[in-house]
């Protein structure tokens, strides 16, 4: 195992830039997810790192040696396709064999290390199979033993999960996440989903349009987002445009005035409200709000507010049968509070999507 | 659904079935200089296309040249297929039409620029001889090589366009495993695009070897009077000698020899990729 540096990585075709520029250390034994929408660069950077892609600039370093300019094979990357990309024509055995052959390990060692990877994925008596007559899930696993076994420096995931049903994802995600951490590998892995991203990732890389926006823990992301892309891509949020009307007062573009965080706001700066920090009730202190709808979703319920002309969301815990709150219907009068602290000013790009979430 | 196979099944019949039918029945007739073709059911007419040391040459002519030009066009073409299959820019579908392009031009037109540029006052010899690098003019022309030269022009397009329909369907993500793995170009190249594009080369192959058996323009005009194929000895046979038994007997062995070669190439290959 070893560390992942990049340096000002960056890929451009012609004037399209697709990797603007990522400075990035992943720690041994660490596991970091490249996290955005579809078209941010995170499979870009992921193929850069894997030698697909020759980066426009920057650099690329595997266990401190510089590879940016090394062929694919030389890069001691153990990668697992979105698509598998097992060899149709071999057996699953000569599939997860097939590196160990390229570094000259001897027959017998093969052998056992073959059987050793295809046990660690639990499909020890199917080497003899051809991979398509496995299911979906097992050409996944077929894939990962095969790039595990050659104990590559650098583990690579790009979107393994996309190709699998809903409830093998989630199986599948906690068994990636628990064999990464017992073979303390260090992995750099990509998806387009923030729950995938958030359960599995030591760190996150949040990126939009070829930029890195913010790196952190899940917590970190969610709690202290760089900026109003962060803040709408990760969770939900109330993104509302507006201005700075006083120190702890936030205009909001529709007409309501929100208590918010004291501090400076940046240009061009949202006020990020989380749905889950926003409280119904049905009387007492609070800003008064009209029910526009109420959303029943079993453990939550979502209550789509008007404050005076400024659409706000509210999520939260359903009350009980006997709460007043359980009774409310649109077009009902009801006061809504939050903590100020957790009303924050940020920064948006131009061309970033803010839309408020009710 | 069998109603919708049923005027291609006519037209096959008609077409190919009867006439072959024809001309086998016309093969075990005797020949006669007089009445020229009597009635017969002899085999006579195979057993001298086969032991005729002659037509036992024009064969063994036919399907070395066959082979030959199957084998470079295989050799030539699988690096050309390869380009085109993994070509993504918008000028993929100019490179299509230029690969098809040698077949836009009739056999004896293009035979007859071969002639101008291999003849002994041809371009070539011209060239070199104003270069002074020879004296003589080189006799290029009227050889096996002009011949197999002439036929790997015209197949070669055929072997292309099969082996990259096959190729194109080989994910690039398998040959990126291949490298991320360990394996080099060369190796990723034998262990896993050679083994998935097998169907692709037997299928191409089988298609330009029988184009190949039955070449007639391209032997007749770049091989000249002394160089013999079994497609132009057929045709002597028919038109110039009016020998239509034998003729036809001779047009039987090259068909059956053709699919025996076929058959046992692409057995032994559905072999190999079986075996991986």
């Amino acid at each position: 195992m070893g560390t992942l540096v990049l340096e000002g990585l960056a890929r451009r075709y012609g004037a399209t830039v697709a990797v603007e520029r990522v400075d990035l250390d992943v720690q041994d034994g660490e596991l970091v997810a490249l996290l955005g929408p579809s078209g941010c660069g995170k499979t870009t950077t992921l193929r850069m790192v894997a030698g697909f892609v020759p980066p426009s600039a920057g650099r690329v370093l595997i266990g401190g040696r510089d590879v940016t300019r090394a062929a694919p094979h030389g890069r001691d990357t153990g990668m697992v396709f979105q698509s598998y990309a097992l060899f149709p024509h071999m057996s699953v055995g000569q599939n997860v064999a097939f590196g160990l052959e390229m570094r000259k390990v001897g027959r017998a060692e093969r052998e056992r290390r073959v059987t050793e990877a295809l046990r660690l994925v639990r499909l020890e008596g199917l080497a003899d199979r051809l991979p398509r007559q496995l299911s979906g899930g097992q050409q996944q696993r077929v894939a990962l033993a095969r790039a595990l076994v050659v104990n590559p420096a650098v583990f690579l995931l790009d979107e393994p999960l996309s190709n699998l049903d809903a409830k093998l994802r989630a199986e599948v995600r906690f068994e990636i996440r628990a064999l990464q951490q017992r073979l303390g590998l260090t992995t750099l892995f990509v998806t387009h989903d923030q729950e995938e991203a958030l359960t599995m990732a030591d760190r996150l890389v949040v990126m939009d349009r070829g930029r890195v926006r913010q790196i952190g823990n899940a917590e970190a992301l969610y709690e202290r987002p760089a900026d109003a892309f962060v803040a709408g891509f990760i969770g939900r949020c109330n993104l509302l445009r507006g201005a700075l009307e006083s120190p702890g007062r936030f205009r909001a573009a529709g007409g309501a005035t929100l208590p918010c965080a004291p501090g400076a706001a940046p240009a061009d700066s949202v006020l990020a409200l989380r749905p889950e920090r926003v409280s119904v009730e049905t009387r007492g202190e609070g800003l008064p709000a009209r029910l526009l709808a109420v959303t029943y979703l079993g453990a939550q319920t979502e209550y789509h507010l008007d404050l005076g002309g400024t659409k706000l969301l509210a999520i939260r815990a359903t009350p009980a049968e006997d709460d007043p709150r359980r009774a409310l219907a649109p077009g009902d009068a009801v006061t809504v509070h939050w903590s100020p602290a957790e009303a924050r000013l940020l920064p948006a790009l131009p061309g970033d999507l803010v839309e408020e979430a009710a | 659904m069998a109603a919708l196979v049923l005027p291609a099944a006519l037209l096959v019949l008609v077409l190919l079935v009867a006439p072959m039918a024809m001309l086998f029945r016309i093969s075990l007739n005797q020949y006669s200089p007089t009445e020229l073709m009597i009635e017969a059911l002899s085999p006579e007419n195979y057993l001298r296309a086969i032991a005729d040391p002659y037509y036992q040459d024009v064969l063994a002519t036919t399907m070395g040249v066959a082979l030959s030009c199957t084998l470079i066009a295989l050799l030539l073409g699988f690096p050309a297929a390869y380009w085109l299959a993994r070509m993504e820019s918008r000028w993929k579908s100019l490179a299509v039409i230029l690969t098809l392009f040698p077949l836009l031009v009739g056999n004896v037109v293009r035979a007859a620029g071969w002639m101008a540029l291999l003849g002994r006052d041809g371009a070539i010899n011209a060239g070199l001889m104003g270069l002074g690098l020879i004296a003589e003019p080189l006799t290029l022309l009227y050889t096996r090589g002009a011949v197999i030269l002439g036929i790997v022009a015209v197949v070669a397009p055929y072997m292309i366009l099969t082996l990259a329909s096959v190729i194109e369907a080989i994910p690039r993500q398998v040959e990126e495993a291949a490298a991320n793995l360990g394996a080099g170009p060369l190796t990723g190249f034998r262990r896993v695009v050679l083994p998935l594009a097998l169907p692709g080369v037997a299928a191409g192959s089988v298609l330009v070897f029988i184009l190949c058996m039955n070449a007639y323009a391209t032997p007749v005009l770049l091989g000249g009077p002394q160089f013999k194929m079994m497609a132009p000895a057929v045709y002597d046979q028919f038109v110039k000698g009016t020998n239509w038994p034998f003729g036809a007997a001779l047009a039987f062995v090259l068909l059956v020899v053709t699919l025996t070669l076929t058959i046992a190439g692409s057995a032994l290959l559905a072999r190999r990729s079986r075996r991986g």
